[in-house]
């Protein structure tokens, strides 16, 4: 295991490493949140503590999984609310927590129904030793409506109530966003207004994940029936780096500390959430998958790429994809690449040609005899569907032309995205 | 034990399946289908599972090849479809067969039924034989709408694949059933019947619009020095006496097999399970040019088979000492057994029925100037049950075509 500091200051705490446990089955218990410190994650936000006079009664099953061929795991449906356990419990696995583990950081995430509880539930966790809080706007499957994402799609709400936790803490908090609406800034503005350090994004989509044919009814079924609830995991992560980014390239959010939450598996997948603005990164679905044990991975991973770029701060990789994200009008339309085609790697199977032909521009032709592709340029506009779709990887960026009638510029070496390659 | 000689390999799961046709390539002018003989279209039936429609995939595999459980079976797969397989460039094939196995379980266990009775056409075609070739024409033809009559020399359907193919590649249950859908489509069958003269078989073709002969390579080949040797069997009579007797027969401490081919691995491999501790497999061909499947070879060899390649009988003693010779190199090997089992091919057997073997090579499967038409085995072409089911196919539109009927 390559040794790397990979240690990083957010909202004023310094964590060992960016990987935490986001609010949620995974963090329901001291015994788990120890694991999860043993195991080697930086951070855990232990699961929502609600007000006293919210009562959980949860449905079973809980969960339903999209697949996809053979694949058990794109995306999972969730249907679990806050910490079922006790007040009382809850605040006494925090103290515990703390005094056992004092070098990893503990993340109180609380949910009230009004300013009260906020004020009440902020306080009870200051007291109780947690290092920052995390205001959770954004849980899809309430049972009540005045709370959950129904306070994150309402800034206003979402200010009033960081304004009632500002109060009653000095600790840095964070307020968590819904994915549930167009524009997240509005309500992360408003939270920065009410006095939130950070924000932590994305909490879970509001999805129904199958439909069970014969029964006519959502998964997972409840005796007949079922419910809207959030979806999460590796499918949900190009909606959660959208958001981020749109935050991250607000005037009003650009220096905002942000917790990156959505689909984070692999150590590639952190390192794109921590180049579009993330200084923390939150993990449940892939743990509730393949246990703790992934963050071992996802360290040595991310130092192995520190050391490939020559970082030696983590801190150095923050945002540096941000400015390269620009409005679609503003992209260069001067130029279309043509795909080129390894004959070494490719073993015949045509699929580009169909791609081709039925998604495309009728551009990839087919020699019958040799069972090989070959592009005709005069069709082609290079959409490079055809590297996409090549399971072997032998279609890459080829020639660059200029559209007729477009000026030359000096454009640097294109090359298709490394997932290209890998294939 | 007996157990291991009656119990099939378990079959693919939803999500082996699944898994193994989510490595299908899903090729644009799919070169396994190509080479499917039976035309039993593997590109089809393969994408058909991996876009959840398993039920679409068995209507495929049943309307190409009307024997098609058995043929996901025992189908040397190696030398067709999967040799074809683009995936090969990558790693390795597609399991096809495994598929088309997972296909046509699914279709047996879910009571699918695929084909349908057809309207009398008014025309009668015997055929005899009810080997896979015999009951791929019979069930084609009724699906055409013909009265066909299948005369039979044993006490039920299925040739060679009843009476020779081991229970443990190919279960009888998996027979019944491909035979029952082939009954249900209107086919008769008259059983212990031999038609093994001149003057029976024009009795037939008097009878009926054509005749089809689907005699198979049924006898056993001889070698002069083994006649009479109270030793030896024939493969073909020791595979039909255990598959009868579902596995209940007493084999000795030790035994020699003589052969190279799929038959020489069935007879080694179900000595082996039934508990013979020795069996020594002596072939004709080196490992380089063998005939067996991959797969018949390396589940012999796996079960402790030993194999000699390229070693020929020389002489046998009446108390089973064989001495064999290599082809190339300098060696001699005596083995002494209780049992010597030869599987060096089999033979047609129908001299008295005044035809020759010669006269069956037109590709029109019809002898000269007769209604009598040829199907499986005595067909020039290789001799498997997928070539059988290939033939069976091409005879049925032969003879359609000699009726003046419009083939489809």
């Amino acid at each position: 295991m390559l040794k790397k500091d990979l240690s990083i200051t957010f909202m004023g705490v310094k964590f060992p490493n960016p990987f935490c446990l986001s609010s949620s089955p995974v963090g329901n218990c001291y015994d788990m949140c120890a694991k999860a410190y043993e195991t080697g994650w930086g951070g855990v936000v232990f699961k929502t503590i609600g007000p006293k006079h919210y009562l959980i009664d949860e449905v079973s099953p809980r969960f339903d999984a999209l697949t996809k061929e053979a694949e058990p795991f794109v995306g999972f449906k969730n249907m679990e609310q806050i910490a079922e356990h006790s007040l009382e419990e809850n605040l006494a696995d925090l103290r515990k927590l703390k005094k056992n583990y004092p070098n990893n950081v503990l993340i109180a995430s609380i949910m009230g129904s009004n300013e009260e509880d906020w004020e009440e539930l902020a306080r009870l966790v200051t007291e109780a030793g947690a290092d920052m809080i995390e205001l959770n706007f954004s849980c899809p499957q309430m049972t009540s409506h005045a709370m959950g994402s129904d306070v994150g799609s309402n800034p206003e709400l979402c200010k009033k109530y960081c304004a009632a936790v500002r109060r009653s803490t000095h600790l840095p908090f964070m307020a968590k966003m819904t994915p549930n609406i167009t524009d997240m800034c509005d309500p992360a503005i408003a939270s920065l207004e009410g006095g939130a350090d950070g924000i932590a994004a994305i909490n879970t989509i509001k999805s129904i994940i199958n439909v069970d044919l014969n029964k006519k009814v959502g998964l997972p079924i409840i005796n007949g029936k079922s419910s809207i609830s959030g979806y999460s995991g590796k499918a949900v992560k190009p909606v959660a780096l959208r958001f981020i980014q749109q935050m991250k390239t607000n005037p009003k959010l650009k220096d905002a500390e942000i917790s990156g939450i959505g689909g984070i598996e692999t150590w590639e997948d952190a390192a794109e959430f921590i180049l579009l603005g993330c200084k923390n990164l939150q993990v449940t679905t892939a743990i509730m998958q393949y246990g703790y044990r992934i963050v071992e991975d996802m360290k040595d991973g991310l130092a192995r790429y520190m050391e490939k770029e020559g970082v030696d701060h983590l801190e150095d990789l923050v945002g540096l994809a941000n400015k390269n994200i620009i409005p679609a009008e503003e992209l260069d339309r001067d130029y279309k690449v043509y795909p080129v085609i390894d004959t070494d790697k490719c073993v015949g199977c045509g699929r580009c040609v169909i791609s081709c032909y039925d998604g495309a521009h009728q551009a990839m032709e087919w020699n019958k005899e040799t069972r090989r592709p070959h592009c005709n340029t005069t069709k082609c506009v290079g959409c490079l569907l055809c590297g996409l779709v090549c399971p072997v990887g032998a279609i890459n960026a080829g020639e660059r032309v200029l559209k007729e009638g477009r000026k030359p510029k000096n454009l640097k070496k294109l090359v298709l995205q490394d997932s290209f390659q890998k294939l | 034990m007996v157990e291991d000689y009656l119990k099939e390999d378990k079959g693919f799961s939803p999500r082996d399946v699944m898994e193994e046709a989510s490595r299908c390539l899903l090729c644009l002018d799919a070169p396994c289908s190509a080479n499917c003989p039976a035309g039993t279209d593997p590109g089809k039936f393969i994408r058909s599972v991996r876009f959840k429609n398993v039920e679409g995939a068995a209507e495929t595999v049943r309307e190409n090849n009307i024997l098609a459980g058995i043929c996901a079976r025992v189908c040397p797969t190696e030398k067709y479809c999967e040799l074809a397989c683009s995936r090969t460039g990558i790693d390795k094939p597609i399991n096809i067969s495994m598929i088309q196995r997972y296909i046509t379980d699914y279709e047996s266990c879910t009571h699918m039924s695929v084909l349908k009775k057809a309207k009398a056409n008014g025309k009668k075609v015997a055929v005899i034989g009810a080997g896979p070739a015999g009951l791929t024409a019979a069930g084609n033809l009724a699906l055409r709408g013909f009265e066909v009559t299948v005369y039979e020399k044993e006490s039920k359907a299925g040739g060679y694949l009843r009476y020779g193919i081991p229970e443990y590649r190919l279960p009888n249950k998996v027979v019944d059933e491909e035979v029952k859908r082939i009954e249900d489509l209107g086919v008769k069958f008259v059983f212990n019947t031999k038609v093994e003269t001149s003057k029976l078989l024009d009795e037939l073709k008097k009878s009926n619009d054509a005749v089809i002969l689907a005699l198979g390579f049924s006898k056993g080949k001889m070698l002069e020095m083994f006649e009479d040797n109270k030793k030896v069997k024939l493969a073909v009579d020791f595979l039909k006496q255990v598959k009868e007797k579902k596995g209940r027969v007493r084999v000795p401490e030790s035994a020699v097999v003589v052969g190279g081919g799929d038959v020489a691995m069935d007879v080694s491999l179900t000595l082996k399970k039934l508990g013979c501790a020795n069996v020594t497999d002596c072939a004709y061909e080196q490992f380089c040019e063998f005939r067996a499947s991959k797969k018949e070879l390396e589940h012999t060899r796996e079960a402790g088979v030993t194999i000699l390649d390229g070693y020929i009988p020389e002489k046998v003693t009446k108390s089973g000492q064989v001495t064999f010779a290599h082809r190339v190199i300098k060696s001699k090997v005596v083995i002494k057994a209780p049992l010597i089992v030869l599987a060096i091919g089999q033979v047609s057997d129908f001299s008295n029925l005044g035809i020759k073997l010669e006269d069956l090579n037109d590709p029109s499967y019809r002898i000269k100037n007769t209604n009598v038409f040829y199907a499986g085995d005595i067909a020039p072409g290789d001799k498997t049950v997928v070539y059988s089911v290939k033939t069976g196919k091409e005879v049925t539109k032969a003879v359609m075509s000699y009726l003046k009927m419009e083939v489809k």
